[in-house]
């Protein structure tokens, strides 16, 4: 599945996998540390329409619920799904970094 | 913090489905993040977007688990109807007892065919029923004891009901049989006298029944919502089966609601024929507790009738797809 693949839940999407890269976490932890690194705040119909997607397309899984709260960490998919789109992003952010620089 | 009631209300307004597999976990996140007015609009995005996907099929475990409520819920319809079907069954039975319609049966090879109907009909309700809730009942009972005391003590309530109702239904029958005395209730009862003490005693079976069956329902529905279960391995001739359990018991489903049909239509030929053969049986009081025959016998088609509609009806919102 392609990022655009993931509509309006794109970026979502990757930061939810870039954040779960750090470790597992539930919907809340995600919710901070997002918006600790990026500065977005992910509104909670946002976070779990992404999340039901990547979890759908096998890149998260959930693990066995703590209380009422649900773990989720990266498949191998995921791991691999995120970095093409960080590779395929660094090229993106180096060619407009060279062109404003020329 | 957000009060619950608008945490509940909020996760309601998202497929019955996609609450399932994410309801509990979406709604302690609501306790934690609701921050501002755009996040509850936020909410209200991502529920017509959970809809929009569930209506487009995109997401397949969706559509599973939404299939799955759907035969599940069907299979509870009918097995409830069957169990009011029951009651109604109980109440024939009562009506009948010691009233003259049964030496008419008894010369009358079409009510006497009839009655055979209703109770063949009524051998194959319940086996279809013990048949199709053999693996349900039997999963129940094993996640439940998986998962610990409330599970179980909600198991236990149908085994409580008909423990009340065998214990009341004995003390019954040492009252009737003088061995306890009571006051107001009398041991044989005189044709045009029922004494009230007999009356509220003989209610109390039925009301104990129908209790009991009303709370074992509930009880069983309850624990079936909360049993995110669709299959089961089942050890069947020293081989392992994997048995969905409630695709399994919608062919049974399907003969318990064609029996309860049939039972009713027996039931109701059977009271044309009795009705035109002795038509001052129905205009007196043959009904249990010497209440009116008539009032007893349009109660039971009613209520049987009723059983019926939501049986069918039960089985036709379930557009049965196969889930492979």
């Amino acid at each position: 599945m392609e990022p655009s693949e993931f509509g309006r839940f794109s970026d979502p999407a990757l930061f939810i996998l870039a954040s779960l890269a750090g470790g597992e976490k539930h919907g809340y932890a995600m919710m901070e540390d997002i918006e600790l690194s990026t500065g977005v705040h992910l509104g909670p119909g946002t976070l779990y329409g992404a999340l039901s997607r990547l979890e759908q397309v096998g890149y998260i899984e959930a693990l066995p619920a703590d209380d009422r709260r649900r773990p989720y960490r990266l498949t191998s998919q995921g791991v691999v799904f995120l970095h093409q789109s960080l590779v395929s992003l660094e090229k993106f952010v180096s060619l407009g970094l060279k062109r404003l620089e020329a | 913090m957000i009060q619950k009631r608008t945490r509940v209300w909020l996760t309601r307004l998202y497929p019955r489905s996609w609450r399932d597999r994410y309801g509990a976990e979406f709604s302690e996140l609501l306790e934690q993040c609701l921050r501002s007015p755009l996040d509850i609009l936020d909410v209200f995005l991502g529920a017509v977007d959970a809809h929009l996907q569930l209506l487009s099929g995109e997401n397949l475990t969706w559509r599973m688990m939404n299939m799955l409520n759907k035969i599940r819920t069907t299979i509870l319809i009918v097995f409830t109807a069957f169990i009011g079907f029951v009651i109604a069954g109980f109440a024939l039975v009562g009506m009948l007892d010691d009233s003259p319609m049964v030496p008419l049966m008894r010369s009358t090879p079409s009510l006497a065919v009839l009655m055979a109907t209703i109770q063949v009909g009524a051998v194959i309700a319940f086996l279809s029923v013990v048949i199709g809730g053999l693996p349900l009942g039997w999963t129940l009972v094993r996640r439940a004891l998986q998962k610990g005391h409330r599970g179980l003590g909600l198991l236990l309530v149908p085994v409580i009901s008909f423990l009340v109702l065998v214990l009341y239904v004995g003390f019954v029958f040492l009252v009737g049989s003088g061995r306890i005395q009571l006051p107001g209730v009398v041991q044989v009862v005189q044709p045009g006298n029922f004494p009230v003490g007999n009356k509220l005693m003989l209610s109390g079976i039925l009301g104990i029944f129908i209790l009991g069956a009303l709370a074992s329902v509930l009880a069983v529905w309850k624990v079936i919502s909360r049993t995110d279960v669709e299959q089961e391995a089942f050890h069947v001739g020293g081989r392992v089966q994997n048995i969905k359990i409630y695709t399994f018991a919608f062919v049974p489903a399907v003969i318990t609601t064609m029996a309860m049909l049939v039972m009713l239509i027996a039931t109701l030929l059977w009271g044309v024929i009795s009705f035109s053969a002795l038509p001052q049986v129905f205009t007196a009081n043959y009904g249990p507790w010497q209440t009116s025959t008539s009032a007893w016998f349009i109660g039971i088609i009613a209520l049987m009738s009723l059983c019926v509609l939501a049986a069918i009806f039960g089985l036709a919102r379930n557009r049965l797809e196969k889930i492979d």
